[in-house]
């Protein structure tokens, strides 16, 4: 069975190993370096006990346990305010027209804004998951556990939230849009740039882009084919998300132009069909498989269980599935239809 | 003989024909007889004072006193920019540097402005084949200098002129395909005659307002950027030797320089001095190489009239002038004539007559 729980300093070289078993370009925000990665889990500990150093600017990072062997498979993080105290940069995909009433002509014009409006709404980062098991069960329940995490600690997140997902890349690794726009700028291909950004911080690196509009139309035209378009190894994220209730089309990373969502926090589908329930234990249960979320802060644990709905708000759920999600009877689950 | 003078009604036709000889290089002066006549029309005006001196825009013609013919022009406008808007794009440098990455770039933009407005442009150079020698061409690009000088108060102190920039033999520009043409679905002949026709600002309303980086720009289009067309390069030189010194300002359709020169520092203003006219009985040859002559103006704001003698009529107070040469200039004794080299380079007379007489 598949679990969700914080990370832990013993998931460390799992995560690492995970991250260099994926081929292609690794989510910027889950840094390769290990001692970077361990700053990352302390914080997500940080923020999960409720330090006060770390209010406001929270960033959590999960990770998709196979309860079997204990081997970590993926890992999905929420930042509570994107940038974390600093400008988040995107571009707004925009467009103006250039119109003429005395030489009766209109064009439209399209052209990227760079924009800090996304800055302090929650953000969804650090998605990744082992190869073999993109789209299936366990991808989904990594993905959608972070949204049972913001509905049971509403409280610590924002009213927006915004994902971004991983834009067009080649076979050979080069990425059209960075090619067209930012290499111009950094002398350094994306892979350099990306080491860096994930060395030093994203806005760091976005700082020393160009502060001006980019007119679409002088990019390459692979790079305009790429504009707002996901990786197609996260296409399926991306499907998911959208099924989930996140919209694109508005902003676009402004290194790789791939899409960037946004949803209305209690709009979200997982959030807006969770159900408080109390847990009751049963020898044998029959019924369906349901997403379920235990605990709070460090103790969170999310996993694809099958639950029985029973009397007075409650679901029945056999013991080794409680060990699992580290709760017992009595305890308040959030549980929400797969 | 070689006169320049304010252009007039009957040079129309002779215009026209130069026009249309020039094909589609010249923008502000297209083959269109109702465009030319109003243009003739308001240089009249501006001869005669009867426009705004801001508005001011003024034609010479080159007329040739045997064919009785106007064989070349030449313009100043007194202000761009104020009856509608004057773009460029101003050539600057982007840097992006961080220490701690290493990284120090430097990016070349466009940046779209109106920096030239209220500034005098000389302009709408012409000459007909048949004249294309013996310093015809200086005559009717210099002569405007000392007109500038002379009539200050109507000008700018700083004098622009926007080269030709480069496009091929089927008029494509590489920088208007590249840019103007993905903002404006037009050819660039056709968006260079509209420019010709007044219709400039508007076209320019339609370009694009932020700064381009000019590395989103093909190599092609980015190597055009300040360069003049093959046929421009002489006229390019004639303004350097003059001291005119591109300013950083693009054309934004062609991409072609603007250079400019503060009227006190050009040197034909520099190298030229006044003399009281002596008329001369002796026939002289007027017919010497350009080098050996001077261009004498009678400093008429009105009757401008300039023309070219040997340089030994130049006397340490006065200028022998022949009576036919003081007829064309409309001057007589006594009246003072400002003279200036016509050809730049070597030592120049004038100047060693003008510090014995200082």
């Amino acid at each position: 069975m598949w679990v969700v729980r914080p990370a832990q300093q013993e998931d460390l070289s799992d995560i690492v190993e995970l991250a260099s078993v994926l081929s292609a370009r690794v989510s910027s925000t889950v840094p390769k370096d290990k001692g970077k990665l361990a700053e990352k889990i302390d914080y997500s500990k940080r923020s999960l006990a409720g330090d006060q150093d770390v209010k406001g600017t929270e960033r959590m990072l999960f990770v998709l346990v196979n309860t079997a062997t204990g081997k970590v498979q993926g890992t999905a993080g929420i930042d509570a305010r994107a940038g974390n105290g600093q400008p988040f940069y995107n571009y707004r995909q925009d467009a103006l027209i250039h119109a003429s009433h005395e030489l009766k002509v209109s064009r439209r014009v399209e052209v990227l804004y760079p924009s800090h409006a996304l800055t302090d709404r929650t953000l969804l980062c650090s998605l990744m998951i082992a190869p073999e098991l993109r789209g299936t069960d366990a991808f989904e329940l990594l993905s959608r556990s972070r949204l049972l995490f913001v509905a049971r600690q509403r409280a610590m997140f924002a009213n927006s939230m915004v994902v971004e997902v991983q834009g067009v890349q080649t076979e050979s690794g080069s990425v059209p849009f960075w090619d067209s726009l930012g290499r111009h700028f950094f002398n350094m291909d994306f892979a350099t740039a990306d080491s860096y950004s994930g060395m030093l911080s994203k806005t760091f690196i976005a700082e020393l882009m160009p502060p001006n509009p980019i007119y679409v139309d002088l990019l390459s035209e692979a790079a305009q084919a790429a504009l707002g378009q996901p990786h197609d190894l996260a296409r399926k994220t991306f499907e998911l998300l959208e099924r989930e209730g996140f919209q694109s089309g508005a902003y676009v990373d402004i290194f790789d132009g791939g899409p960037v969502l946004e949803a209305r926090t209690d709009m979200l589908k997982t959030i807006v069909s969770s159900l408080r329930k109390t847990v009751r234990s049963e020898e044998d249960v029959d019924g369906d498989s349901y997403l379920a979320g235990a605990g709070e802060g460090l103790h969170f644990r999310c996993g694809l269980v099958t639950l029985d709905e029973g009397l007075d708000e409650t679901v029945k759920m056999t013991r080794a599935n409680q060990k699992l999600l580290a709760c017992a009877q009595g305890d308040e689950l959030l549980v929400a239809p797969l | 003989m070689l006169v320049i003078r304010p252009i007039q009604d009957s040079d129309l036709e002779d215009l026209y024909v130069m026009a249309q000889g020039a094909g589609k290089g010249l923008t502000s002066l297209p083959a269109n007889r109702e465009l030319l006549a109003k243009k003739i029309r308001r240089a009249t005006e501006s001869f005669n004072q009867r426009s705004a001196p801001e508005a001011g825009m003024y034609l010479f013609a080159l007329e040739d006193t045997v064919l009785k013919k106007c064989v070349g022009i030449s313009g100043i406008e007194a202000r761009v920019g104020l009856e509608e808007v004057f773009y460029n794009y101003r050539l600057s440098t982007t840097v992006n540097a961080s220490r701690e990455l290493g990284v120090h770039v430097r990016t070349p933009t466009l940046n779209l402005n109106n920096d030239m407005t209220d500034t005098t442009e000389i302009c709408s150079l012409l000459l007909s084949d048949t004249h294309r020698k013996g310093g015809n061409g200086l005559l009717l690009s210099r002569s405007r200098f000392m007109y500038l000088d002379d009539f200050g108060r109507h000008f700018s102190e700083k004098v622009f002129a926007e080269m030709r920039g480069v496009s091929d033999a089927n008029g494509q520009s590489p920088l208007w395909d590249a840019l103007g043409r993905r903002f404006f679905d037009m050819e660039f002949s056709e968006a260079d005659y509209l420019s010709g026709v007044g219709n400039k600002s508007f076209i320019a309303e339609l370009m694009p307002k932020f700064p381009i980086y000019l590395p989103l720009l093909p190599a092609d289009a980015r190597a055009v950027i300040g360069c003049v067309h093959d046929n421009t390069a002489p006229a390019l030189r004639m303004l350097q030797a003059e001291g005119f010194n591109f300013n950083g300002q693009v054309d934004i359709f062609d991409g072609g320089p603007v250079v400019e020169a503060f009227i006190h520092n050009v040197r034909t203003v520099r190298e030229s001095l006044n003399r009281h006219v002596l008329i001369s009985r002796k026939s002289v040859d007027l017919d010497v190489p350009s080098e050996e002559r001077v261009m004498v103006s009678n400093r008429s704001f009105r009757d401008f009239r300039v023309t070219t003698l040997p340089m030994h009529c130049i006397n340490p107070d006065t200028v022998s002038v022949p009576a036919e040469v003081a007829e064309a200039l409309q001057v007589t004794s006594g009246d003072v004539v400002r003279l200036a080299p016509l050809k730049d380079g070597g030592h120049s007379p004038i100047q060693s007559m003008a510090s014995r007489s200082a």
